[in-house]
């Protein structure tokens, strides 16, 4: 580091004195912020940019005219979208599929980590959690893919065998407005039960073996222990995983729902995202759908800060 | 004799469950190796039927196949190699305390991810910066994963501060000191995340569908998409010279098979680094 001048001429107001300070530090830490360029770049760019772009949700954007010269039209998209039964639509399939995988699909990791837990032997827990962590790691387009083809009502597996051992006939389960919403939700659960696993295994990891013990000796058998013990134990971190949940009440994951979307089940599977890709992004509606985004970016931060409160409240660490 | 039969019980409940997710992968990874007939008529299940590579020949023959996954390979090793710089080189001054507007900083960067523009808006900026149809627009909006820079600043911070203090003493400037004592000891952290980084990726799907127009440019999940979307169209037209026409179910199950093998084949290799991340990030953050 260099070494610091004293303040030889020294001017008494304590504001030009931290106006210096400030001035030397940023000297010294020059490389620092040569570091943090890219970053700035991007999140100026990247982030920050697309946000001064929400404003053609207020206006008629027109391409040759750009984002500042396109004329102000005040309240008119918002106007339109409320009065378009499509929104309704979107945001009722928005709200159900997260409300079926709330209710089904994030209690899955919790009883597969409860599972887990006892489980003694090494390698069988390992070699388990391997297999149940995989399909995390594969895209959307493969799963999608896998899903279409093993329930086809002509040539998948699923149909074979229910016809084979049950005598039932083959079933349009991807067309059927009925299964669709089923079958969603149960992909969602083969993708990511296992995955979400870890956080909860690595919670009851912390438990005091000292209360199973305790548990043993007061006759608590297996369950019991489950019930009383690990529960118990992982409570804190399935009460933050479950409101970060809730904060994403809005938000549907484009790439799991676009996979499984088909024609026929549109009125059932189309969401926020799928529709700001079919209309804006294709239909090239740009302010119209640019409207609808900032409708569902600030209901989530509503929920998000709502949500903050909640954890703060209960006496847990906030998200910030 | 209670607790032991309930722990077979659990075992096996287990096993049924790890079977059960890996079923739909064996059941097309036989039917890809399988014959038209054998598909059709569904003695299909985890084995194939009728073995044999049609379908992957007729695959591979079409030089499409290849191209595209090239593309994926020069979207997942550049862009690794571009996300791992950038946020190693925004976390670590965001490690040091001392820093000036380090609180402004980070609580601008925390904003983003609780707050987004939006589809439409990110279309228009890279319209704008002349990125749209080049690999640009999937590498810059995904440059810095606001997550996965926090797990490496938290990462930053609790690394030994006399480390650095007898680094900076010796008149080591902060560039060296990361490059010379930071990054030695953060192989770990660094694995995990360009593990997390080339995942996402190798599977980068929306980002192409959304910004890529040039049939020529499209990785390998999105070539994958349209065979699944249009059998009629595209698997048709591919002729099978030696044995008969090869069902399109064989086909698609080809290549989901081939889209998931890079990954199948590290997997194994690697996945404790996913989860040692995964748990730095999630343990601190």
């Amino acid at each position: 580091m260099k070494p610091t001048n004293g303040p030889t001429e020294s001017n008494n107001a304590a504001s030009t004195f931290r106006r210096r300070k400030r001035m030397k530090a940023f000297a010294r830490d020059r490389y620092l912020y040569l570091m943090l360029l890219p970053a700035i770049g991007f999140y100026a760019t990247m982030k920050y940019l697309p946000l001064y772009g929400e404003m053609i949700a207020f206006k008629d954007f027109q391409i040759m005219k750009g984002i500042w010269d396109s004329p102000w039209v005040g309240f008119k998209h918002f106007r339109l979208l409320f009065a378009n039964e499509d929104f309704y639509l979107i945001l009722r399939n928005t709200l159900l599929l997260n409300l079926y995988s709330l209710v089904f699909a994030f209690p899955a990791p919790i009883a597969l980590a409860l599972l887990l837990n006892e489980v003694r032997s090494g390698w069988f827990k390992k070699t388990v959690q391997n297999l149940l962590y995989l399909p995390h790691f594969i895209s959307w387009v493969v799963l999608g893919g896998i899903v279409v083809a093993i329930l086809s009502p002509s040539t998948g597996v699923i149909n074979f065998m229910l016809e084979r051992w049950f005598g039932i006939e083959p079933i349009y389960f991807m067309a059927s407005a009925e299964w669709w919403p089923v079958m969603f939700t149960l992909s969602g659960i083969w993708q990511s039960a296992g995955w979400g696993t870890i956080l909860y295994l690595a919670a009851m990891a912390g438990i005091d073996p000292q209360l199973y013990e305790a548990a043993k000796i007061d006759g608590a058998g297996t369950a019991r222990r489950m019930w009383h013990v690990t529960l118990p134990g992982i409570r804190s971190t399935i009460a933050i995983l479950l409101i970060l949940r809730i904060g994403q009440m809005m938000d549907i994951g484009f790439e799991h729902i676009y996979n499984l979307q088909n024609n026929a089940v549109l009125e059932v599977s189309e969401v926020i995202s799928t529709y700001v890709y079919r209309i804006g992004l294709q239909g090239a509606q740009y302010s119209y759908t640019t409207a609808l985004g900032l409708f569902q970016g600030v209901v989530g931060l509503i929920l998000v800060l709502i949500v903050n409160r909640v954890i703060k409240a209960m006496g847990e660490r906030g998200l910030w | 004799m209670v607790i032991r039969f309930g722990r077979a019980m659990l075992y096996l409940l287990l096993a049924l469950i790890a079977f059960t997710t890996l079923f739909p992968f064996l059941n097309v990874l036989a039917s890809s190796l399988s014959s038209s007939r054998a598909i059709v008529s569904g003695e299909v299940t985890i084995f194939p039927v009728e073995f044999n590579w049609d379908a992957y020949a007729n695959l591979l023959r079409d030089g499409q196949l290849f191209r595209a996954m090239k593309n994926t390979a020069i979207i997942t090793g550049v862009g690794v190699v571009l996300q791992i710089t950038a946020t190693t080189l925004a976390a670590y001054p965001l490690s040091k305390r001392r820093l000036q507007g380090r609180g402004i900083m980070l609580a601008l960067i925390l904003f983003t991810m609780l707050f987004g523009g939006g589809l439409i808006p990110l279309f228009l900026v890279l319209k704008a910066l002349h990125t749209l149809d080049t690999y640009w627009a999937i590498w810059l909006p995904g440059l810095i994963s606001t997550y996965n820079l926090f797990v490496m600043k938290t990462f930053f911070e609790e690394l030994p501060i006399e480390l650095e203090e007898s680094a900076s003493m010796d008149g080591a400037g902060d560039i060296t000191v990361l490059l010379r004592v930071c990054l030695p000891v953060s192989k770990a952290i660094i694995a995990a995340l360009s593990l997390f980084y080339a995942v996402g990726l190798w599977n980068t799907y929306s980002s192409a569908l959304f910004f890529l127009t040039s049939s020529d440019k499209m990785p390998l999940v999105i070539m994958l998409y349209q065979m699944i979307q249009s059998p009629a169209e595209t698997l048709l037209a591919v002729d099978s010279s030696d044995t008969g026409v090869v069902q399109p179910e064989a086909l698609k199950a080809a290549a989901i098979i081939i889209a998931m093998l890079p990954i199948l084949c590290v997997y194994p290799f690697v996945q404790r680094h996913f989860v040692k991340g995964m748990l730095i990030g999630s343990v601190k953050g």
